[in-house]
C-alpha cells in the first residue's frame, strides 16, 4: 500500500468543534456527565446483560468501502468487521505470520495446473448469510454462495470498478488481464462471461486458476479485494433515486458477511457499527498468543464473535479532542500523536506515573512499512554516478530527522525490509548510513571534491518535496540543510501532493521525498518488487526507475518460492544490491507508540489486521466507575460565573440610582 | 531566472532600488509642497517615532538582503553578524538552559533570548531575518502596482468617456473577486515564491490607488493650470507628466506607506495558508503557521508565535502612523 508522507503526521490541523461543543453544551445545560456521546441502540442485550460499546476515533471518513477498491487504512478499518475475507491473518500468530481460514472451511488446495501455473481448490463455508439488507428480497440476508466469489473477482477486473490490485492480480490470475482489455474495448464488463481465473465447481466450491505459481495469492485471498460480494448488493446501491428514495452508492453502502454492519454513518462526524446477530463464521482462537497473555486470552478461548455489542467511531481532524476525551475516559484507546508525546513519557520510555496509577497501558507498535526518498536513476547527474548517491545518502542524519520530527520512536531504515518480514535481517547495518566524513569523501570520489565539479561549478540539485503544512515545510528545511552540509546546492521544490506523486510517475524529479510502503502482505517479494524493472510507473511503483538485470534475475527466482532458508539468501542477495547501489534515502520503518484504558486492555497486535474489531473487549463496570472518578463535576467555576454576574448587576444598579 | 540568482545581480538591485528612492526624494525636497510637509512632519511626534521605528526595520531587513559570498555558497550580512549565535537540536524556551523537554533535557551551547524553533535556531534572529521577507514582498508588490495604479488612475481622469468606462469595469471586475481568493488563484497558477507572490498581490493591489488617482486627477484637471496647458498647445503627455503627476505624487507616497503594511499582513496571511513564502525563507505568517502545532504541545511552545506577533505588532501600527502623518503633513487642512 502506496503511504503517503502526511499518513504519518498527525492529521491536517483543522478545526472540528462538534465534539467540543457537544461537551459544552451538556455541561451548559446542566446535564450530570461529560458524555459526548449520543445513547447507544440499547441499553441491554435480550438476555438483560449490558450492552457493550466500545468507542475509538478515525482521523477522517473513509474514502471508499467497496471491498474491490479499498485499499487505505482508515477504510479498511470500517471494512474489515463488515467484509470478511477468504482467509484471515490469525491474530497471534505473527511471526512468523500465519493465514487461517475464514469464509473457507480449510486453507485452499493447491495443484499442478495442466497448461503451468497452479490451481487453487477452496470450499466455502455453508450457512453464512449476508447481512439483512434492503436489497434482498424482503430484506433478509441470502445465503453465501461461490458465485459471489466468482461475481468478486470479475469486478477487479471491471474498468469502472478500477480496482488497484488489478494490476498485480493480471499477471497471474488466468484471463484478468484479457477480460480488462476486452471490457475496455467493448465499454462496458460483461459478466456473463466465464472468467478461466476463477471457476465455480459446485455452489459452494471454486477454483482460482493461476497461469503462472504465485503462492503470494494466498495472502491476496485474506484481502478485501477476493472478499466475495452480493450481486444484488452493488445492483441495488447505485447512488440514483428511485420512487423519489435516494440510495447510497454501493461504495458508501457495503453488504458484507462480517460481525459487524454499519447501523449509522454521519459524514464527517461518526460511524457506529452493531453487532451481525447471525454471525458465526469463526470463533475466538484457541491458542497462539504469547505466555504473558495467558490469563487475560484463556478465558476468551473459543468464544463466539464479537465480544461487544456496538462500536462506535469519531471522526477528529484535531487530535487535541482525541487526548482530552481519552483523559476524561471517553475513548477507549487513542495514538500517542507528537503534542501530547512529552507530558505523557518519561526519559526511559515509559508511561508517566500519573497514567500508569490510572492503569492505563502503552504498546509500542512497529509497522511493517518503510519510508524513504527516491533517486532518479533515469537523472543524467544522478543516475550514472553511484559514488554521488552513496555521499547523499551518507550525508543524512537519520537519527536526528526522528529526533526532531517524530520523537525519536520510529526505527531507522537500514534496508528497505522492515522487520516482522521473512529475510529481515537484524544486523545488518546500511553500508552509507549518516557518516559525514565519509560522504564527503566519496563526495570527492564521485568527481565533485567539496561539492564542486571539475570547472569549480557548485554542483546543485533539485530536491521535490510535499509542503503543504507547517511540519512539512519544516522538515523540507531540515532535510535540504543536510545534504548541504556537503557543499553542494539544494534547490527545494514544492509540491501539492497530487503534484508530487505525478512527478514520480513521470520520473520528472532528482531527489523526491514522501514515498512509503506499507506490506500489504508479511512476504518480502511485497518490497523487493518496488524496485523491479518492469515495475516501472505508471502502472508500477518503481519511481527510482532502478533497472539491475542481476537483481530482476534474482528477485524473479525469489518472488514465486514458498519460504525457505535458500529465498532467505535470495532476499539478502537484494538487499545487498539495493544498499550498494543506492537508489533510494531509507530513512524508517514507522512504529506508534498507542495507549489503552485499564477496562479495555490490547488483545491482539497483528499489524496485519487493521484494528481487529471482533476481537475487542470491554469492562462495562469499570469504565463506568473510573469514568465517574475522572468527571467531578467542579461547581466553583458556576460560582464564580454567578458571583460576578450578581457583583456586576449591583454595581449597574447603584450607579444608576446615583445618576 | 538563472540570471537573478547571481547575488551580484540582486545586490545591485538592492543597491539600484535605494538609489532610486533616494534620488525621487532628493528631487521631491526642491519644491514647495514637499519641503512644507516636511516641516509639518518634523513636528509630528508621532509620525517621527513610528518613522524611527520603521527605520530600524528598514535596517535589518536590508542587512538579511545583501549576500555576499562565502566559501561554500552565500551568507547574509545579517547571518555573518549572528553566526557567533549556536544552533540547539530542537525547541528551549526563552533563555533557558536546557533544551525543551520535561522527559529528557539538554544543556544547551548558549542562551537565546526568545528561545529556539523545531530545528533550534535562534527564534530573535529568525524573527529579524523575516524582516527581509515582509521587505521584498512589500517592495516588490509596489513595484509592480504602483505604475499600473498611476497609469490607469492619470489615463482615467484625463481622458474620461470609454477610457474612463474601461478602467472602471476593469477594477470594478476585480474588487469584486474576494481578494483572499483572488490571490491564492493567482498562486496556485504561478507557482510558489517570493516574486509570484509579488505579483499576484500587484494585479489585486492597484485597485485602490488608481481609485485615488482617478478621484484626484478628476479634480486637478478642473484647475486652470490645466487649461492654460492645453491653451499653450501642450502635448497630453507633457500635461498628464509634468503637470498632473505631481500634483498626484504625494496620494502615491501616502499610499505607498499605508498599503506597506497592508501586504506585510496578506504574505503572512498567505503563508499562514501555507500559499506564501517557499521553504526555507523566514516568514512571520510560517511561524504563526507553525504555531498552531506548537501551541497544542506539552509544553507549549509559545514564543515563536509571540515573537512574530509583536513583529508584526510593532511594524504594522507604526506603518500606519506614519502614513497618517503623512497625511496630515502634505493635507493639513483635511488632516
Amino acid at each position: 500500500m502506496r503511504l503517503d508522507f502526511a499518513s504519518m503526521c498527525p492529521p491536517v490541523f483543522r478545526f472540528r468543534s462538534a465534539p467540543l461543543l457537544a461537551v459544552v453544551a451538556s455541561f451548559v445545560l446542566g446535564a450530570c456527565s461529560n458524555n459526548p456521546y449520543p445513547p447507544a441502540q440499547q441499553a441491554l442485550r435480550e438476555d438483560g446483560s449490558p450492552w457493550l460499546v466500545r468507542y475509538g476515533a478515525m482521523p477522517e471518513d473513509p474514502r471508499s468501502l467497496d471491498p474491490q477498491v479499498c485499499y487505505d487504512s482508515v477504510g479498511k478499518r470500517i471494512l474489515e468487521p463488515i467484509q470478511e475475507c477468504l482467509l484471515e491473518y490469525h491474530p497471534f500468530k505473527t511471526s512468523p505470520y500465519e493465514l487461517r481460514p475464514c469464509l473457507l472451511t480449510a486453507l485452499p488446495e493447491k495443484v499442478e495446473r495442466a497448461e503451468g501455473g497452479a490451481i487453487y481448490r477452496c470450499t466455502l463455508q455453508q450457512g453464512i448469510y449476508f447481512h439483512d439488507d434492503p436489497c434482498f428480497p424482503n430484506g433478509k440476508g441470502r445465503e453465501l454462495v461461490a458465485e459471489d466469489v466468482r461475481f468478486a473477482f470479475q469486478r477487479m477486473a471491471d474498468p469502472k470498478v478500477e480496482c488497484p490490485a488489478l494490476s498485480t492480480l493480471q499477471d497471474y490470475v488466468a484471463g484478468l488481464g484479457e477480460a480488462f482489455e476486452s471490457a475496455r474495448k467493448a465499454g462496458s464488463f460483461d459478466y456473463g462471461k466465464p472468467l478461466a481465473g476463477l471457476q465455480v465447481t459446485g455452489r459452494y466450491t471454486f477454483e482460482v486458476h493461476l497461469s503462472q505459481p504465485y503462492p503470494q495469492i494466498l495472502y491476496w485471498l485474506a484481502m478485501p479485494f477476493a472478499a466475495p460480494v452480493a450481486k444484488e448488493a452493488v445492483e441495488y446501491y447505485d447512488g440514483k433515486s428511485h420512487d423519489g428514495v435516494a440510495r447510497d452508492h454501493f461504495r458508501f453502502h457495503p453488504v458484507g458477511t462480517g460481525p459487524f454492519r454499519i447501523a449509522e454513518w454521519k459524514r464527517n462526524s461518526a460511524i457506529r457499527l452493531v453487532r451481525n446477530p447471525a454471525y458465526h463464521t469463526t470463533r475466538f482462537p484457541e491458542d497462539g498468543w504469547m505466555p504473558d497473555q495467558e490469563a487475560l486470552l484463556r478465558p476468551l478461548a473459543g468464544r463466539s464473535l464479537p465480544l461487544v455489542d456496538e462500536v462506535h467511531m469519531t471522526i477528529f481532524r484535531e487530535t487535541i479532542p482525541i487526548f482530552m476525551l481519552f483523559r476524561q475516559g471517553y475513548l477507549d484507546g487513542m495514538g500517542l500523536g507528537k503534542d501530547a508525546f512529552s507530558s505523557l513519557m518519561t526519559p526511559d520510555r515509559n508511561l508517566s506515573p500519573k497514567y500508569q496509577e490510572r492503569g492505563v497501558a502503552l504498546h509500542r507498535d512497529t509497522e511493517p512499512s518503510t519510508f524513504y526518498m527516491s533517486l532518479n536513476m533515469e537523472d543524467p547527474i544522478l543516475g550514472p554516478n553511484r559514488k554521488l548517491r552513496q555521499a547523499l545518502s551518507a550525508a543524512f542524519n537519520t537519527q536526528a530527522y526522528l529526533d526532531i520530527f517524530h520523537n525519536s520512536v520510529p526505527i531507522v531504515a537500514q534496508q528497505l525490509l522492515p522487520p516482522g518480514i521473512g529475510g529481515f535481517q537484524p544486523d545488518f547495518r546500511n553500508p552509507y548510513g549518516f557518516d559525514l566524513a565519509k560522504a564527503k569523501a566519496l563526495l570527492a570520489e564521485a568527481g565533485y571534491p567539496n561539492g564542486r565539479d571539475a570547472s569549480g561549478k557548485i554542483l546543485e540539485l533539485t530536491f521535490d518535496v510535499n509542503a503543504n503544512s507547517a511540519d512539512e515545510r519544516l522538515s523540507a528545511e531540515f532535510e535540504q540543510k543536510q545534504f548541504e552540509q556537503l557543499g553542494i546546492k539544494i534547490r527545494v521544490v514544492e509540491n501539492t501532493f497530487a503534484r508530487l506523486m505525478e512527478k514520480l510517475d513521470q520520473g520528472s524529479f532528482q531527489i523526491a521525498s514522501g514515498s512509503g510502503w506499507s506490506a500489504d502482505y508479511p512476504d518480502p517479494e511485497n518490497f523487493y518488487f518496488l524496485y523491479y524493472s518492469k515495475n516501472l510507473p505508471p502502472a508500477g511503483k518503481n519511481a527510482s526507475r532502478y533497472k539491475n538485470p542481476e537483481y530482476d534475475r534474482i528477485f524473479e527466482k525469489m518472488a514465486v518460492m514458498e519460504n525457505s532458508p535458500e529465498r532467505q539468501d535470495l532476499a539478502r542477495h537484494l538487499t545487498a544490491l539495493l544498499s550498494e547501489d543506492v537508489p533510494h534515502i531509507l530513512l524508517m520503518h514507522r512504529s506508534l507508540f498507542a495507549l489503552t484504558q485499564p477496562w479495555a486492555p490490547r488483545i491482539q497486535s497483528n499489524p496485519m489486521l487493521e484494528g481487529g474489531l471482533k476481537y475487542v473487549v470491554l469492562n462495562n463496570e469499570l469504565r463506568d466507575q473510573k469514568r465517574r472518578e475522572w468527571n467531578r463535576q467542579a461547581l466553583w467555576p458556576l460560582g464564580l460565573l454567578l458571583g460576578s454576574l450578581l457583583l456586576g448587576t449591583a454595581t449597574a444598579v447603584r450607579s444608576y440610582r446615583k445618576a | 531566472m538563472a540570471f537573478f540568482d547571481q547575488l551580484w545581480v540582486q545586490n545591485s538591485l538592492i543597491a539600484l532600488a535605494y538609489t532610486l528612492l533616494a534620488i525621487f526624494l532628493i528631487r521631491r525636497a526642491r519644491s514647495e509642497h514637499w519641503t512644507s510637509a516636511w516641516a509639518r512632519l518634523r513636528r509630528d511626534r508621532t509620525g517621527l517615532c513610528s518613522l524611527g521605528v520603521i527605520l530600524m526595520y528598514l535596517i535589518f531587513g536590508t542587512l538579511e538582503l545583501i549576500r555576499v559570498p562565502t566559501q561554500q555558497s552565500s551568507q547574509s550580512v545579517l547571518e555573518i553578524l549572528t553566526a557567533g549565535i549556536p544552533q540547539e537540536k530542537g525547541y528551549s524556551a526563552p533563555l533557558a538552559l536546557t533544551s525543551l523537554s520535561v522527559a529528557n533535557p539538554k544543556p544547551l551551547k548558549g542562551r537565546h533570548l526568545l528561545g529556539t524553533d523545531a530545528l533550534g535556531r535562534d527564534t530573535l534572529v529568525q524573527t529579524l531575518k523575516a524582516t527581509r521577507t515582509a521587505l521584498l514582498i512589500g517592495g516588490l508588490t509596489s513595484v509592480i502596482y504602483i505604475p499600473l495604479g498611476v497609469l490607469l488612475g492619470l489615463l482615467a481622469g484625463y481622458y474620461r468617456r470609454w477610457v474612463d468606462d474601461l478602467v472602471q469595469y476593469l477594477y470594478s471586475t476585480i474588487a469584486a473577486v474576494p481578494e483572499i481568493l483572488m490571490l491564492v488563484a493567482v498562486l496556485l497558477v504561478l507557482g510558489k515564491g517570493l516574486g509570484t507572490m509579488a505579483i499576484a498581490l500587484g494585479i489585486t493591489g492597484w485597485v485602490g490607488l488608481a481609485r485615488l488617482i482617478r478621484g484626484e486627477t478628476l479634480r486637478q484637471v478642473e484647475r486652470p493650470y490645466v487649461a492654460a496647458a492645453k491653451g499653450m498647445g501642450q502635448s497630453d503627455w507633457k500635461i498628464l507628466s509634468r503637470h498632473l503627476l505631481p500634483n498626484v505624487m504625494h496620494l502615491v507616497v501616502i499610499k505607498f506607506v499605508l498599503g506597506f503594511s497592508g501586504l506585510v499582513l496578506a504574505e503572512a496571511v498567505l503563508s499562514y495558508l501555507g500559499v506564501g513564502s517557499p521553504v526555507g525563507s523566514a516568514s512571520w505568517g510560517a511561524m504563526i503557521d507553525a504555531a498552531r502545532s506548537e501551541l497544542s504541545r506539552e509544553p507549549v511552545v509559545w514564543w515563536n508565535l509571540t515573537a512574530a506577533t509583536l513583529a508584526l505588532f510593532f511594524l504594522v501600527p507604526s506603518l500606519n502612523l506614519f502614513g497618517d502623518a503623512l497625511r496630515r503633513a502634505f493635507d493639513p487642512r483635511r488632516g
